[in-house]
């Protein structure tokens, strides 16, 4: 499942050189609401009433309508465009979801595959409540695989809300790599 | 508003399986599921850039993956479990257009003091298993 990267291209002292830094912030444009909690659960025909439904929200122990947990990329997640920007033109590459900020870290590949991820959901998301998101460089750790050489790249996102809550903690690990070289004749 | 389970830590063994939910993924789905979680990239709604990174067509993204975990871990629990964790989550296989992809998990842990579960769940197409993950939920004593 591997797909080309739109990563910057640097050498591995470079990226070491961002380990336990902040590579990445990204404010939520939406606050919680109940219109896009709606329009999340349809697609997955998802019938659960502490999401949409205060009364039953309170039965549960909550003290009002509380969003899906696996909801907070989305709440994290900024414009595609706002006032002020550019329009857009014919032509434009694609906008890119912003959330894997480890190709803004630059290292000596030109392949990536995402490897795995790790969420920890800590505090519920409440109407009303507005996620950050803040990404630091974890770990990187170099292998050479089937598929080429290069290295695990861990980026620890914390998803905090308004009062400065952490909400969740998701760790998103890439593998960046070159392909082996080709043997020649 | 048809869920009517209310699990608790007492009531579940080692071994118990959940689910399976499933779903079939259409493109107008895929479309449905962008536009809610906000994740545009074009290899989940465009088959040509989809294939053209070797998917069979487009496919679902990570976003709609994990929520689909949650609707399997909500349906299972009810209104009163809490999702602590999904880790160690790995996608092998795309679930693409033309799929019905199941999701499914099985208990492998319980701890009654602090009433947390842990499961292995996982995700499969019909040919094989496409997604693969743990979870650790807390589920009320009583």
């Amino acid at each position: 499942m591997s797909e080309p990267t739109w990563g910057k291209y640097g050498t591995w002292e470079e990226a070491e050189s961002y380990l336990g830094k902040v590579i990445g912030v990204g404010v939520g444009v939406d606050a919680v609401e109940l219109g896009s909690i709606r329009r999340w659960l349809e697609p997955k025909e998802f019938d659960c009433a502490i999401h949409t439904d205060s009364d039953a929200a309170k039965a549960a122990g909550h003290r009002d309508v509380v969003a899906p947990s696996t909801m907070v990329f989305s709440y994290g997640l900024p414009a595609y465009w706002s006032p002020g920007d550019a329009h857009a033109q014919m032509g434009d590459e694609p906008r890119q979801i912003p959330i894997p900020v480890i190709f803004d870290v630059p290292a000596p590949c030109t392949l990536s595959f995402a490897s795995n991820i790790d969420m920890d959901f800590l505090e519920p998301m409440y109407v009303g409540d507005r996620m950050t998101r803040t990404s630091r460089l974890a770990s990187i750790a170099h292998k050479e695989l089937r598929v080429g050489k290069g290295a695990f790249m861990t980026q620890e996102d914390t998803y905090t809300n308004q009062n400065g809550d952490t909400v969740a903690v998701v760790l998103l690990t890439i593998f960046r790599f070159n392909p082996p070289e080709r043997e020649q004749g | 508003m048809g869920m009517d389970v209310h699990r608790s830590i007492d009531s579940i063994a080692i071994g118990d399986e959940i689910g399976p939910i499933s779903i079939p993924i259409t493109l107008q789905r895929l479309v449905m599921e962008a536009g809610a979680n906000r994740d545009f990239s074009l290899i989940h709604h465009d088959a040509d850039v989809a294939r053209a990174t070797g998917a069979p067509d487009a496919y679902m993204n990570t976003f709609f993956i994990a929520g689909m975990f949650e609707r399997l871990l909500r349906e299972w629990m009810g209104y009163g479990g809490v999702i602590n964790k999904i880790t160690n989550l790995r996608m092998k296989v795309f679930n693409a257009v033309g799929d019905t992809v199941s999701f499914s998990g099985r208990i492998v842990g319980k701890d009654v003091e602090s009433c947390q579960v842990t499961l292995e769940i996982w995700a499969e197409n019909g040919t094989s298993q496409t997604v693969t993950a743990s979870a650790v939920v807390s589920l009320p004593s009583e």
